[in-house]
């Protein structure tokens, strides 16, 4: 039996109960939608777990949007903003729609977005697409509060820049300036599976030239989810022609350090990187007609 | 240590003692005496496993049972009324979509939701829908065209 060793299973009702219990063990672990702590336990990585800290009666579930953006709670879930996001059929938030269609039902009406951010999973779909909405997240601790730009949170392969009894508490996606598009692409081998390459990437047009683009990358492309400047600076200032989309897919191989593993070798995620960089940016630019 | 919940699992309310580390499919399937769930990979990857938790499908598999104090449950058990098969359980016997049965209960449970949401949903709608549950017999055709059959009932 797996977390043979869980004593304490808590359900604080505030935040500040939370604060407290992560500040008195810094050995506690947040559980929101417990899918991706279910999937450590599974493997055995959690057999000397003994206090959860269950956050999802703090009422961090909502999600409202406005002319800024979307501001989400910690424990909204993946099918909360699919729902948020459809509404708003908006070409800017084009790629985190394509992302939340990648996980199946199951996943989606359980996972949250605080979890799947927290997790710094470099293969998850969801964090990819956040990163290329320039996403902010607010993090609560004992000291108060403080906003961390998402690439900054992803600090490693599973490691996040968390200050011990620090908690995610929200999440906020700033609307897109000017005429912006998004798209997001996932290289896997079936729905439930973790990506090989995933990449999202965000355009911004005006006057026929691209002002502002975003491209990031994840899937094992390197211990976290990254950004490629190789790329962002071939587009920024071009026609978005087929020919400035080609370079920049070829000019994110110079920014990614690719994983190993049972899915793809480091040589493939880099070649197959480059044309779905290549393939995604098209879908983006196809939505900006 | 055990500790108390309430659960509403196919409209009977139960008050049960579940340990801490206890999934919703253990004590379903454990405790209610509830096969329809099933025991697969047990990590959210096949689900054969999948319930509606408050009319949303889910892996139990994934779910500790203490976070769902409260909730209202409904596993395969539950689909037929009165004896009356859903149009979901007699679809799937007439398309000839089960084989050794093991993912079928899943598979109905999140197609369920499916149909409660987009009654009448195209093949790529289908395959999305149960994307989340692996067959390992039939390969899918048809198990999509009882979904489909169900849809027109």
């Amino acid at each position: 039996m797996a977390l043979q060793n869980l004593k304490d299973f808590h359900r604080p009702g505030a935040v500040e109960e939370v604060l407290a219990l992560l500040s008195e063990n810094d050995e506690a672990l947040v559980l929101a939608g417990g899918t991706f702590i279910r999937g450590l336990e599974a493997r055995g990585l959690l057999n000397g777990l003994e206090t959860l800290v269950d956050i999802r009666r703090l009422g961090l579930d909502t999600i409202r949007v406005d002319a800024d953006g979307i501001e989400a709670g910690a424990t909204a879930t993946l099918a909360k903003l699919q729902r948020v996001v459809a509404a708003q059929n908006a070409a800017w938030l084009g790629g985190l729609a394509d992302a939340l269609d990648c996980p199946p039902l199951q996943i989606r009406n359980t996972a949250t977005l605080g979890g799947c951010l927290a997790a710094s999973c470099p293969f998850f779909d969801i964090p990819t697409a956040l990163v290329a909405l320039d996403t902010e997240i607010t993090i609560r601790g004992s000291d108060g509060e403080r906003r961390l730009p998402l690439p900054e949170l992803f600090f490693g392969l599973f490691a996040n820049a968390l200050e011990p009894g620090e908690l995610i508490t929200g999440l906020s996606i700033p609307h897109a300036a000017g005429h912006s598009a998004g798209a997001f692409g996932k290289l896997g081998a079936h729905a439930n599976v973790l990506a090989i390459v995933n990449v999202a990437v965000q355009l911004t047009v005006d006057g026929g030239l691209c002002s502002a683009a975003c491209v990031a990358l994840g899937g094992g492309v390197a211990d976290t989810v990254v950004r490629s400047p190789a790329a962002e600076a071939i587009l920024t200032g071009s026609k978005l022609d087929p020919a400035a989309l080609a370079a920049a897919g070829e000019a994110v191989a110079g920014d990614i350090q690719p994983l190993s593993d049972h899915q793809a070798s480091a040589e493939y995620r880099r070649a197959v990187a480059k044309v779905m960089t290549r393939r995604t940016l098209e879908r983006a630019v196809a939505r900006l007609a | 240590m055990k500790q108390m919940i309430s659960l509403e699992v196919n409209g009977e309310a139960h008050e049960l003692a579940v340990e801490k580390n206890a999934t919703l499919l253990r004590v379903l399937r454990d405790q209610l005496g509830l096969n329809g769930p099933k025991r697969g990979c047990d990590s959210g990857g096949c689900g054969c496993c999948t319930v509606h938790v408050d009319g949303q499908a889910v892996y139990s598999c994934m779910c500790y049972a203490l976070s769902y104090d409260g909730a209202s449950i409904t596993t395969a058990e539950g689909l037929a009324v009165d004896g009356e098969l859903h149009p979901l359980q007699t679809s799937f016997i007439e398309a000839g979509a089960v084989q050794c049965g093991y993912c079928t209960c899943g598979m109905m449970m999140a197609a369920k939701q499916l149909l409660d949401e987009c009654p009448r949903p195209d093949e790529e709608q289908i395959r999305q829908g149960i994307s989340g549950n692996l067959c390992r017999c039939t390969g899918y055709a048809k198990i999509v065209e009882a979904v489909k059959m169900a849809s027109e009932r």
